[in-house]
């Protein structure tokens, strides 16, 4: 294996590059003020102390977490039964199904996103059919519904598939067992199946809270410019404001709430289930 | 006692396979009942049947007088203890024991108390808090015994629970469900493979071969009287001849006329006699029923086991010439080669090869320093369809060259009439080093000699247990040898407690009791 071990250094390159040194300047700028050249330095915690005091930062942040949860909460409430369904199904239809999931996957996630606002726009799809029925047009466009709605329909995928992998493990004769021992259709699901999937559930949250309280283009699109989430702040620190320091603060602070989030969910996925081990 | 359960001409089908083919059996209260039989028998189905994982193409499963094969697992009184356990691995002990009390919602202090009864029952008191996944197999298995047996089930399923554990954990686990089989007292239904275990622990043993049922019966008689030769080789090493049904309690084998207690069929008919290793005693060869010779001892314990060969089977000899040629050196292209003289038979001669000759010859070529094959390039021969002597070389692309020469006789084979088999050999030639440097002389020889032996009724082949040669391998001189083939002849397998010597001349000794006979009619 040693020899194989020279083969890595391309990529521990390409992260030191691409990766860790871009870090340490979202670090490095977070921490100093503006205007500074490459001599000299002004530490300063200001930028933090300008997001934390600002209610209108705060107000956004609280909007973002609240958004991601929904939409976390969204995608598991419809993932689940979806993946359990592609984990019962057998053969062609279950490889169908799985193809479903991850063909919208294959196009870009912008383009899709634009998609939706030709959907839900004012004279969009939506619209057209409801005015048939001579109902509407309802504002569809730039509300909550709207981003959430984008959101679920982008990340909802990595739930599925999360959970359906996870629910396909599941040894059957665990069921058996189940059922053997007295338990019905729905409580050996409630005690067994959800139980033993839940290290998927886990990974499945994490894999769509993060991306959700992070996103940006999809409020932006989806949410109309008034529309605005921790993920379009720093968006406009960087591109309009060119406040790099204050851009790159909350980055910093955002950073450190999704490093908790991982180690909350770490401890969950711990302390609900034994399995592993073997 | 209560007919319990009822199968009533089960069948089951899989992929147009029949698994079942038409079970009838009945199992009563308190009964352990062992299915036994090897893989793809389908014993795991019947008991997946009884469980309700699965249901029967066709045929009634009665509980209790009551038609159950609708009912699913969850409403039946029974329990199952499965293969791999399956066992929660989400929950501890004590979780995944009062699972099935949980489910039906009892008391929680009732709850606690059963839990906890039960793992005494299986010796697990103090384990209740541990993960399922820090137990050891024999551990996980009283676990799911315990799990199984908490739901006080009428019938408890157990499908080759036994299976993963090691020797010495398996008996101490025999003997363990067993005693918790009598404490409970109740019905016992067990899948295994293992004829022992079969044995020790069942009231009543089923064996099951290819979806039918061959025999029902106590251990006793399952070991004593098995129905058929099936059952025989199955439950236990046996000993088992060819032998002719003269009258009622008077059968012939060897040739010879034996007393025994069995009768029912028709006169002269062919049937097999059962004879079991403990049940002979080797005598001095003038007391014995039978006479023969010693042929293999082998310690196993307790006891020596002792084969005797009443009657060799079928044999032939043949010469091996053994010379001191070298191979012929070319040093211009550093190569070795060599090459055999070989016999060939008249008949083989039509459909003769290159690769034959090669083979035949053993013709090899290979670099003198590296010791690497080299291949042969070309074979020259002339041949002709009779009796003679004819010329081969072979020779290498570099242009090294080595010649043999082919025998062409007729096919020497042997037929005997009473194994209804025939054995063939030929002569070989053979250079000194090949003879030392064998790994696996027996085998060689019978490769070098092409010898082969099969039967005469259906053309199976018949292996060729015996290669007797009288030198020495080691210190082996050029000179013309003899080789014998023999296949198997009448052997008994006799338990004994003294040690024989191989080769020593024995009688068998046997009494009328002792002599089983079973139809060759098949089944049960």
């Amino acid at each position: 294996m040693k020899q194989f071990r020279r083969m890595a250094y391309p990529y521990i390159a390409w992260s030191i590059v691409m990766i860790i040194l871009p870090m340490l300047l979202i670090v490095m700028y977070a921490f100093t003020q503006k205007g500074n050249d490459v001599l000299t330095f002004k530490v300063t915690l200001d930028n933090f102390f300008r997001f934390f005091s600002d209610p209108i930062f705060m107000d956004v942040l609280k909007r973002s977490m609240w958004v991601a949860v929904l939409t976390t909460v969204l995608c598991l409430l419809l993932g689940y039964p979806v993946a359990y369904i592609i984990a019962q199904s057998s053969g062609r239809k279950k490889v169908m199904l799985v193809l479903l999931i991850t063909i919208p996957m294959w196009i870009n996630m912008l383009v899709r996103t634009y998609a939706w606002v030709g959907i839900l726009q004012d004279k969009g799809l939506i619209n057209t059919i409801l005015g048939f029925f001579g109902i509407g047009p309802i504002s569809l466009i730039y509300t909550d519904f709207a981003v959430v709605l984008g959101m679920v329909y982008n990340f909802i995928p990595f739930m599925i598939l999360q959970i359906y992998t996870a629910l396909s493990k599941l040894d059957k004769s665990y069921l058996e067992a189940a059922s053997d021992l007295g338990a019905n259709k729905v409580q050996s699901f409630l005690n067994v199946t959800l139980p033993l999937s839940l290290p998927g559930v886990i990974s499945g949250i994490t894999l769509v809270f993060l991306p959700a309280v992070s996103s940006f283009f999809i409020p932006k699109m989806l949410g109309g410019g008034q529309y605005v989430l921790i993920g379009n702040v720093i968006e406009s620190q960087f591109l309009t404001s060119g406040n790099w320091n204050f851009g790159s603060a909350i980055s910093l602070i955002m950073a450190v709430i999704i490093l908790i989030s991982m180690y909350i969910t770490k401890k969950l996925d711990k302390t609900g289930l034994n399995e592993g081990g073997k | 006692m209560k007919k319990l359960i009822q199968f009533k001409n089960i069948v089951k089908e899989f992929d147009g396979n029949l698994v079942l083919k038409g079970i009838n059996l009945d199992i009563y209260e308190n009964e352990f009942v062992t299915l036994l039989g090897p893989s793809g028998c389908g014993k795991t189905t019947l008991l997946r049947i009884l469980g309700g994982f699965l249901t029967p193409d066709k045929g009634q499963v009665m509980f209790d007088g009551v038609d159950i094969c609708e009912l699913p697992p969850y409403k039946r009184e029974i329990n199952t203890v499965f293969q791999k356990y399956a066992l929660f691995p989400h929950m501890n002990v004590y979780d995944n024991v009062a699972f099935g009390l949980k489910i039906k919602k009892e008391p929680k202090d009732v709850i606690e108390q059963k839990v906890k009864r039960m793992l005494k029952l299986v010796g697990l008191e103090d384990f209740g808090p541990r993960r399922v996944n820090e137990m050891s197999g024999g551990q996980q298995q009283r676990v799911a015994i315990a799990r199984a047996l908490v739901n006080e089930p009428s019938v408890l399923l157990l499908d080759e629970p036994l299976g993963a554990l090691d020797l010495k954990l398996r008996k101490e686990m025999q003997h363990e469900l067993k005693k918790i089989q009598q404490e409970v007292g109740i019905t016992f239904v067990f899948v295994t493979h293992d004829q022992e275990e079969a044995l020790t622990m069942s009231d009543k043993i089923v064996v099951m071969k290819e979806g039918t049922i061959q025999q029902i019966g106590s251990p006793t008689d399952i070991y004593n009287e098995p129905a058929n030769e099936f059952v025989a080789r199955f439950i236990g090493e046996s000993n088992i001849i060819d032998g002719i049904m003269i009258q009622d309690k008077e059968v012939m084998f060897e040739d010879k006329k034996f007393a025994c207690l069995d009768a029912g069929f028709a006169p002269n008919e062919k049937v097999d006699v059962v004879i079991r290793p403990e049940d002979l005693d080797i005598v001095p060869k003038d007391q014995g029923k039978l006479k023969g010779v010693v042929k293999s001892v082998l310690f196993k314990g307790v006891h020596y086991e002792t084969i005797v060969e009443t009657r060799s089977g079928t044999s032939i000899t043949v010469t091996m010439h053994v010379s001191e040629d070298k191979p012929v050196v070319n040093t211009e292209a550093k190569e070795k080669m060599s090459a055999n003289d070989f016999y060939l038979d008249l008949e083989d001669i039509a459909e003769l090869t290159e690769a034959d000759i090669i083979a035949r010859a053993d013709a090899q070529a290979w670099d003198s320093e590296s010791e690497d094959w080299i291949s042969i390039n070309k074979v020259e021969y002339e041949i002709e369809p009779k009796i003679g002597t004819y010329p081969v070389t072979f020779s290498t692309k570099a242009g090294t060259m080595v010649s043999a020469h082919m025998f062409v006789r007729e096919a020497n084979r042997i037929a005997s009439k009473e194994y209804e088999e025939e054995i063939y050999a030929v002569n070989f030639f053979k250079k000194v080093d090949e003879i030392k440097e064998s790994m696996a002389l027996d085998t060689d020889l019978k490769t070098w000699a092409n010898a082969s032996a099969w039967s005469l009724e259906d053309g199976v082949m018949v292996e060729i247990t015996d290669v007797v040669y009288d030198f020495d391998p080691e210190n082996i001189v050029p000179g013309d040898y003899q080789v014998t083939f023999k296949t198997e002849g009448y052997e008994y397998m006799i338990d004994t407690t003294d040690k024989h010597e191989v080769g020593e001349e024995v009688g068998l000794l046997f009494g009328p009791e002792d002599i089983h006979i079973m139809s060759r009619k098949g089944s049960y």
